[in-house]
């Protein structure tokens, strides 16, 4: 029991310790992790060495790898988890500075190209022990079921090798385990549980969306979020500090840092920070260890199984860079299709300017959504859908230096308008949208010729939208006008050309000739080769991937286990 | 005691015209000059609250205990009332706890409303008078009732009523109507009952005084059976209150069943009490009422770990009282459950030691 307060050091930052710096030294050694719930304490944490081979060794500690990590020592597997990024200490390296935590993005060189190249980084990568869940915006939010059969049900993208209901099912299990805070009951698909915690109250921008969704005749709800309204464990309900996407420094935020990985770490799994995996190696046609760097040096690390949970860039970077004699175009890629494929999300958004004050920055950013159009399939009069796929819209909540950048860069303001468009930062509110684009095999993940700091191959990764992307775009934004401007908007402006998250490099699918892993994320060509993260999606939807990607995990872990025993 | 500078009232005009905002030409912003107020707010408020609440006690008249010198000459009192006096002081016990309950209750959530419409100073004023005239009444041996009591109690009641009114008006105004949502997040729609249901234990305490000892009645029914209906009842809405705010908080811990299955429990015993026959036995039913006392009082304690459970725990108290389970509020439900036990005393037509 935690009794903060009482001469607990979480509760006093001057108990902190100096100089120990999680980017430079690796925190989990000598057989020791750090308690992130607690300043200045640990836990114990099981060892190996790198000539045992160790059941699991798990490339990432993010959304799919930290999931999986937890429930497979949890069944009793010896697993070791690598991940490239330092153990942060939420409640002590976590500052209220937009440029300080830009530490948590993933900033390693990459080259990018397309017609639409992405930008990397921020919003869609992270490098830290818990991946990008450590600075995601907490939306959990559930596929529609119809999305797992989306070329036989709605005649595009492909077909899921997994069953709506048994994803359900799975999804329950991680709405448990992360109490995700959401509505009493959820307007759009089949029945699900009721969420574990109470949603949280909505800020002023999520008004917004609600009366603009509310003047256009559509439904919305609080939006089920993946930080807690009331105590769980060791974590304070929320304090709506906002800096939700920089790294929650309450603990708030169940991230896979704090969530599943003190669970991992008890059930004797062993996490390794600041530890680059750069090439998986085979024998004999099975994956045999891994070549990771840390502490100055490349080491192997032998084990039974590989599993890679590097998310949509660096899964199939690794893959593609661990070709050998063996597998000469890279592991996994006897269908030619690990790289290929790769999707995000668009996230445009419109802006306006609101009479009264908004301060959007107040609480999670994404308090209110409508999912409307991921339901709808048809639309009428102006808003007729003549696309494929759908999108979610929430409301937005940027903290000023994203403002001012959107402002500089997407708005191009500058100089005196810049600063006069900043003053009514208090009075702005945006709808942003989470929608669903193609996957297409142009759209895809190679090497460079460029070397990064390891001295591996950087990855060039190349973007365009398909004809059905753009109309998707133009019926996103001009529904999200309307909705603002109904909701007392002036001055509205699009934000058009920004995208979020990754997905779909190593697709799952039931042929080996068109996918790269099977249902269970078990790679068609190589046996104990595993790939457990957003990369496995062969299609996006229109929702937030992770709690997706994590009930993914699960299922995945569970499949492994009762194959094993 | 003098504050900062930055701690005094903001300036209260603080929206700025539409031209101000869409113009792109930029303006600067100056503070306007105010007076800085040499006291708290609070301060001012808490003495207004103690003010008023004095001069009620002062207006109430003298406390007098039932000797041989009655005031109205009569030598010996009605057998019947020392069960009456008994129970109409426990219904002042009762009517305190709950004005007690709701004045801090009402000022600390007001005060965490930062006090958004006037309107919301009246329960913390309101209550303070109760909470007087409340004392003053639980003091009181004479049988005969006090006319200012009576309407201060009166008064509450109303008050209550008002505060509901405006607490259903601001969750129905807000975007989703009379949803869960508003429902958990704005003016708590029952809490202002709180206030009604003290004054009308109030009110009740001056009419049993003024009720024939050996066969009170209020308003034309048997005394005892309808008290016991009466709190039956407001126990049940008092749980109802209770219930919405612990699914609110998602019953995280297993204690916070405890109000939403205790007092419903002790409320049924207490209406079966009502329809037991004059006289009989109500032990049962009395050690409900004192379980449902004893968990008010001990739901302090509750909320109390709760707000150690906020960030920051204690040591961020001036956070954590507003925003964590609010200490004030569970001990209303001792206050119905001490109504209770007046009505069983009037039941038993005995005056209970404890």
């Amino acid at each position: 029991m935690r009794i903060p307060g009482l001469g607990n050091a979480a509760d006093n930052p001057k108990h902190a310790i100096p100089g120990n710096d999680p980017e430079h030294q690796p925190r989990a050694r000598d057989g020791r992790a750090p308690n992130v719930m607690r300043i200045g304490e640990w836990v114990p944490m099981r060892q190996h060495r790198d000539d045992e081979e160790v059941d699991f060794a798990i490339v990432g500690t993010g959304a799919g790898g930290g999931t999986l990590a937890c429930r497979l020592a949890e069944r009793g597997f010896s697993v070791v988890a690598f991940d490239a990024g330092p153990y942060f200490r939420p409640l002590e390296d976590f500052a209220s500075d937009e440029s300080h935590q830009s530490k948590l993005y993933w900033t390693d060189e990459r080259i990018v190209d397309g017609e639409n190249p992405l930008q990397m980084g921020s919003n869609n990568s992270g490098k830290a022990v818990g991946g990008s869940t450590v600075h995601y915006a907490m939306v959990a939010l559930r596929f529609r079921p119809e999305w797992f059969k989306a070329r036989t049900l709605m005649g595009y993208g492909a077909d899921w090798p997994i069953d709506w209901r048994e994803m359900w099912h799975y999804y329950d299990q991680v709405e448990d385990d992360l109490k995700i805070s959401g509505p009493v009951s959820y307007p759009w698909g089949p029945h699900r549980r009721r969420y574990h915690r109470r949603a949280h109250e909505i800020n002023a921008a999520a008004k917004v969306l609600a009366r603009g969704a509310e003047a256009m005749g559509i439904g919305w709800t609080p939006t089920p979020l993946a930080t807690v309204s009331a105590p769980h464990g060791d974590a304070p309900p929320c304090v709506y500090r906002g800096f939700c996407t920089l790294g929650c420094s309450t603990n708030a935020k169940q991230s896979v840092l704090v969530s599943y990985l003190p669970r991992a770490l008890k059930a004797g799994a062993e996490i390794r920070d600041l530890a680059m995996v750069g090439r998986i190696e085979t024998k004999n046609g099975r994956a045999s260890g891994v070549h990771y760097f840390r502490e100055g040096k490349w080491r192997f690390q032998r084990a039974k199984n590989v599993v890679v949970a590097g998310y949509a860039i660096e899964t199939p970077r690794l893959l593609l860079n661990s070709a050998n004699q063996e597998f000469p175009d890279g592991l996994a890629n006897s269908s030619g299709l690990v790289g290929k494929n790769l999707m995000v999300q668009g996230n445009q958004a419109v802006w306006g300017v609101f009479d009264e004050e908004i301060r959007s920055y107040k609480g999670p950013p994404s308090l209110a959504i409508s999912e409307h159009w991921n339901y709808d399939d048809r639309g009428h009069g102006p808003f007729a859908k003549d696309f494929f796929g759908g999108y979610s819209y929430m409301s937005q909540g940027p903290l000023p230096q994203l403002w001012a950048n959107t402002q500089a860069s997407a708005h191009g303001l500058w100089g005196e308008a810049l600063v006069a468009e900043m003053q009514r930062y208090n009075h702005v509110a945006g709808l942003k949208v989470v929608s669903e684009y193609m996957p297409q095999e142009r759209n895809r993940v190679t090497l460079s010729d460029v070397k990064d700091q390891y001295g591996l191959p950087v990855a060039r990764i190349t973007y365009s939208w398909c004809d059905n992307d753009k109309a998707l775009n133009r019926h996103a934004l001009k529904f999200l006008r309307e909705a603002l401007v109904a909701a007392g908007g002036r001055e509205v402006w699009d934000q058009g050309d920004d995208t979020c998250h990754l997905n779909g490099t190593a697709r799952m699918g039931a042929d080996p000739r068109t996918s790269v892993v099977d249902a269970d994320c078990r790679s068609w060509d190589i046996p104990n080769l595993y790939v457990c993260d957003g990369s496995v999606f062969p299609t996006v939807g229109g929702v937030n991937p992770s709690l997706t990607i994590q009930a993914i995990a699960l299922r995945t872990a569970d499949r492994i286990s009762s194959r094993e025993r | 005691m003098p504050t900062l500078s930055d701690r005094g009232p903001r300036p209260p005009e603080r929206h700025r015209g539409a031209q101000g905002l869409s113009g792109p030409a930029l303006k600067r912003r100056v503070a306007p000059v105010r007076a800085e107020a040499a006291v708290h707010p609070v301060v001012v408020l808490a003495a207004a609250a103690i003010g008023a609440g004095l001069l009620t006690w002062f207006a109430s008249g003298r406390s007098k205990r039932l000797g041989p010198a009655g005031s109205e000459g009569r030598r010996y009192a009605r057998r019947g009332s020392a069960v009456t006096a008994s129970a109409a002081q426990r219904l002042n016990h009762a009517s305190t706890m709950l004005a007690a309950s709701v004045l801090f209750d009402s000022g600390l959530e007001h005060y965490r409303g930062q006090f958004f419409n006037r309107a919301m100073y009246t329960p913390i004023i309101v209550s303070s008078v109760t909470l007087a005239a409340s004392l003053h009444g639980a003091g009181d041996t004479d049988p005969g009732s006090s006319r200012v009591r009576h309407g201060v109690q009166a008064l509450a009641g109303l008050t209550g009523l008002i505060g509901f009114g405006f607490h259903a008006y601001n969750v129905g105004k807000r975007e989703g109507g009379y949803s869960f949502q508003n429902l958990f997040y704005s003016a708590p729609i029952g809490a202002p009952m709180a206030l009604t249901l003290a004054g009308i234990l109030g009110v009740i305490a001056e009419h049993v005084r003024d009720a024939d000892p050996d066969a009170p009645r209020l308003v034309g029914l048997p005394a005892g059976p309808a008290l016991a209906l009466a709190t039956a009842g407001m126990l049940a809405g008092t749980t109802l209150e209770a219930g919405l705010l612990h699914f609110r908080g998602a019953f995280q811990n297993p204690a916070m069943y405890i109000p939403v299955s205790l007092p419903p429990l002790a409320a049924a015993l207490l209406a079966r009490a009502a329809a037991k026959p004059a006289g009989a036995n109500q032990a049962g039913a009395k050690w409900g009422m004192w379980a449902v006392s004893a968990m008010g009082v001990g739901g302090v304690a509750f909320h109390a770990y709760g707000v150690a459970r906020m960030m920051g725990g204690w040591d961020n108290w001036r956070q954590n009282l507003i925003d964590g389970p609010p200490l004030p509020a569970p001990p209303s439900f001792s206050g119905v459950a001490l109504g209770g036990l007046a009505a069983l005393e009037l039941l038993e037509h005995r005056p209970f030691r404890f």
